[in-house]
């Protein structure tokens, strides 16, 4: 036992938040690595669905952009799973196998910790949003005429920020609740690809309901993608690309304050209340 | 047999709802029911409402609203089998106790699809009169063929449990992703069983699958019973009449049926043979 | 903060709130009551109590997981409920029955994610996880997939995560919960090793079982209902009750009316009888030894016949006895 070396002392701060990233994603990068079956549930069958509305359109002889915009929802839904399933869900299944007392008793972040998950998973998630974009683009002719390169990435940046700011809000509801929290996350998924616009532009809902729905930053956020990318796509938008991206700022600095906030209060409470290590099932 | 029912699917069907309902307050259990597949219609009927000027009375608009509605079912009743032989693996841990107990699996699985089938119907009623009342869908109760109605929705729901059974005891089988098999399946066979397009917008190479899914001519069956003639707009099928349609989807819920006993005594034998019959997929 | 004690516990108390099955249904359990404990530096202090005594409500609230809902307590000197980010670097905690980590990760990837929580460098992490999967006889297995384990196996891996950090305080909460007496030997090697290199090193052990207690703790707490009933060395606890005479008897099986006449005898303190196939167990404690022939006389106007005879020492479970008034075995199910 005298062989225990310590070499330096241990990091704190954000280099113990980095090292705790790491190695909470590591785990899924390697579970990927180990077990390949989700490549098909993954990316394949998601890519069906997406090709189900893609003929939808087809089937309604819709304008040829509409088709673009499909493929767009159906890459982005990538990402809002990658929040709800990888990530805010988790910390339900982190409970149940006792991991997540040890993950709140040791001196890391609860912020890293998610932040882990959902990065660990990014490889996946990625590599289904390039399929769908890829396949959907070559399979079904989609003409992409993009306006400003630094403006997309600028979009793309801001609505990421904000919607893994938006998950952090919501993993901290599992930190009280357990079955509940599953069965919200479950009855969420489709109205959010609903008020968010994913297969159609959100101008449809009139105003003041887009409006509503653009707390979802993937709202504004493939609104103001899909300005920036497709002939027709400004004529379609909800709001002008500059005033999409001021909200998605303020959605990414609201939202992951607001998380950094609420997960210590939730934090708090459930130590209070003796949530975080109690298995209800 | 009956000794089996009794073991095997009624307290599955009572697990089985007390599962799904029991997290909550009963109204609270309704809205959650219900949010979710209208928000699924609702995307199609935004959908139709961007890029259509031929409104409400064009017919691939029922086609396409009764398809998706009724197509609720396939994401409650299969897609909810599969899930509930996960449910019990990894959640609650309970698979390993109920597979040494004298209990049929298959028919357990049917038991635990009820609940899924009361859920789903509760939200296919509720969008059906949405769509009557607020969406232009041409739905009225009383036109409705309800013999031919209900002979097909409950043919297609034993076929949609043989589905679930295949998949449920196939993802018994995987340690990674298995939660979402149902979904994702449920998912692919949207394009393939003509809900929410007319098969005709296939490809032609893609148009045999379909064809070969009970699913599609369960949903033909059940537009028939509820637009009469007017379902006879898009010509996919319409060179069959009720009895064939009829008799086609009862020889695939036959042959599901045997798939599903042959493919549960398959994987059975894999899970069992690769312990994964109390494995735990996190990660 | 150089408190020279580990743990500080003052008047704590905790009350869950039940949740209700159907409205207006909500109750209250008291899971504690006004504990009070000092546990000093380099100590390996036992909690022993049957499972559902508060044992680990108190570990819980003591590594930070749960507020408590009076009092105070403190570890390696810091509040645990206000200055818990103090308290977490300082702390580990081994549970019993549970595995860690990730089923698909091997036992060394599985140690080394946890070292990353607590910001340890990846070559100190992986020299120490070399150290000690040696010292628990794991290294065999550092390439295992944690899913391929035996329980004992992964209860050791589990011990190693535990103590990997090198914290000031480590609670082990049942380590040897359903674990073969081999396995459960190893560990108590381990532990009782640990406590010999590494000084002014803490561990706080609850356990269920007395023997465990007995061999490696320094003072045992005995806890029961939430309340702590009574605290010393186990020399000390054992040593109240050399007064008393402890036989162990065997008889032929005996009727109830037997037991009665038993602890109506003068100088009987108590009589706990366990009635097996074909014969009577009875665990005796007299106030002398001359209160035998009683005892050995009711036998015989019973028709009872002696089969052994032993004269015993005291150990922890007469001590749960003599505290509590009934065994751990009642008590457990008392207190269901």
């Amino acid at each position: 036992m005298t062989t225990l070396v310590n070499t330096r002392p241990p990091d704190r701060g954000w280099r113990l938040f980095l090292r705790t990233i790491v190695a909470r994603a590591y785990p899924r990068v390697v579970g990927q690595q180990r077990e390949k079956a989700w490549i098909f549930f993954e990316t394949f069958l998601p890519f069906l669905a997406t090709v189900g509305y893609i003929y939808v359109y087809r089937a309604m002889q819709a304008p040829e952009d509409y088709i673009g915009f499909v493929v767009m929802g159906g890459a982005m839904t990538a990402f809002w799973l990658n929040v709800m399933w990888s990530m805010a869900s988790q910390l339900y299944w982190e409970k149940e196998s006792g991991n997540l007392a040890l993950y709140v008793m040791a001196p890391n972040s609860l912020m890293a910790i998610l932040l882990g998950m959902a990065l660990g998973g990014m490889f996946a998630t990625t590599l289904r949003a390039v399929i769908i974009t890829v396949l959907g683009s070559l399979l079904f002719g989609i003409q992409f005429q993009v306006s400003s390169y630094l403006q997309l990435l600028v979009v793309f940046v801001l609505t990421m920020t904000a919607l893994y700011g938006l998950g952090m809000l919501l993993a901290s509801l599992f930190l009280l609740w357990g079955r509940e929290a599953w069965q919200i996350s479950v009855a969420l998924q489709e109205p959010i690809y609903f008020l968010s616009g994913f297969y159609f532009p959100i101008r449809s809902f009139g105003f003041a309901i887009a409006m509503s729905a653009s707390i979802v930053p993937l709202t504004l956020g493939m609104d103001a993608m899909r300005q920036l990318v497709f002939a027709t796509g400004p004529a379609l938008g909800f709001l002008p690309v500059q005033v999409e991206v001021a909200v998605l700022l303020v959605l990414a600095v609201g939202f992951v304050a607001a998380a950094r906030f609420w997960l210590s209060y939730m934090e708090r409470r459930a130590i209070e209340e003796g949530t975080l290590t109690d298995r209800r099932r | 047999m009956l000794n089996t029912l009794r073991r095997s699917f009624v307290p599955a069907a009572w697990l089985g709802w007390q599962i799904e309902s029991n997290w909550t307050d009963p109204f609270l259990f309704l809205v959650f029911s219900v949010v979710k597949p209208v928000a699924s219609v609702l995307i199609l009927v935004f959908m139709y409402q961007a890029v259509s000027r031929a409104g409400a009375d064009a017919p691939i608009y029922a086609y396409i609203y009764l398809g998706n509605a009724f197509y609720i079912y396939v994401g409650a009743v299969m897609a909810g089998a599969s899930y509930s032989i996960l449910d019990d693996r990894e959640r609650y841990r309970s698979l390993k106790y109920i597979y040494i107990a004298p209990v049929s699996i298959p028919i357990y699985l049917f038991g635990r699809a009820v609940a899924r089938f009361i859920t789903g119907t509760i939200a296919v009623v509720i969008t059906l009169g949405a769509g009557a009342l607020f969406f232009r869908v041409p739905f009225n109760p009383l036109t409705v063929d309800w013999p031919l109605f209900l002979g097909a929705l409950a043919l297609g729901i034993v076929c949609l449990t043989f589905m679930g059974v295949l998949i449920g005891t196939w993802t018994m089988t995987l340690r990674t992703e298995p939660w979402f098999v149902g979904d994702a399946v449920a998912a692919a066979l949207y394009l393939f069983s003509g809900a929410i397009f007319p098969l005709t917008v296939l490809p032609s190479f893609l148009q045999p699958i379909g064809f070969a899914l009970p699913l599609t001519y369960w949903l033909e069956l059940l537009r028939r019973a509820v637009l009469g003639p007017g379902a006879a707009a898009f010509p996919t099928l319409a060179a069959f009449s009720n009895g064939q349609l009829f008799g086609i989807l009862g020889g695939i819920t036959v042959v599901f049926g045997l798939v599903a006993f042959l493919g549960y005594r398959y994987f059975d034998q894999v899970a069992r043979d690769n312990g994964m019959i109390d494995a735990q997929s996190n990660f | 903060m150089s408190d020279p004690q580990a743990i500080r516990v003052e008047n704590l108390g905790r009350v869950y709130k039940i949740r209700a099955v159907k409205k207006g249904e909500a109750r209250e359990r008291v899971a504690l009551t006004d504990v009070n404990l000092d546990v000093p530096r380099g100590e390996l202090f036992g909690l022993l109590g049957p499972n559902g005594a508060g044992k680990t409500t108190l570990i819980k609230i003591l590594t930070t997981l749960l507020a408590p809902t009076t009092g105070r307590a403190l570890v390696a000197g810091y509040d645990v409920a206000r200055q818990a980010p103090e308290v977490r670097p300082r702390i580990n905690m081994v549970s019993g029955g549970e595995s860690s980590g990730y089923g698909l990760l091997t036992v060394r990837e599985n140690l080394w994610m946890f070292g990353q929580f607590y910001g340890l460098d990846t070559q100190t992490t992986h020299a120490r996880i070399d150290a000690l999967l040696e010292i628990v006889g794991l290294a065999d297995r550092a390439h295992t997939k944690t899913s391929d384990l035996s329980t004992g196996l992964r209860q050791k891996m589990n011990i190693v995560r535990g103590f990997l950090t090198d914290p000031e305080v480590v609670f082990l909460d049942e380590p040897t919960l359903g674990l073969d007496v081999g396995a459960s030997r190893d560990i108590r090697r381990f532990v009782r090793q640990w406590m010999a290199e590494r000084a002014g090193r803490t561990v706080l052990l609850t356990t269920h079982y007395m023997a465990e207690a007995d061999e490696l703790c320094d003072r045992v707490a005995i806890i029961n209902a939430g309340r702590v009933l009574a605290c010393d060395t186990p020399a000390n606890l054992k040593r109240r009750l050399q007064r008393e005479a402890l036989f162990k008897l065997e008889t032929s099986p005996l009727v109830n009316g037997a037991l009665t006449t038993f602890q109506t005898l003068p100088g009987v303190r108590k009589v706990l009888h366990a009635p097996h196939d074909g014969f009577s167990a009875l665990d005796l404690s007299l106030e002398a030894d001359s209160a035998l022939s009683g005892v050995i006389g009711a036998l015989t106007a019973h028709n009872a016949s002696i089969i052994s005879l032993q004269k015993r020492e005291p150990t922890l479970e007469d001590v749960f006895v003599d505290v509590v008034g009934m065994s751990m075995t009642e008590a457990e199910k008392h207190g269901d």
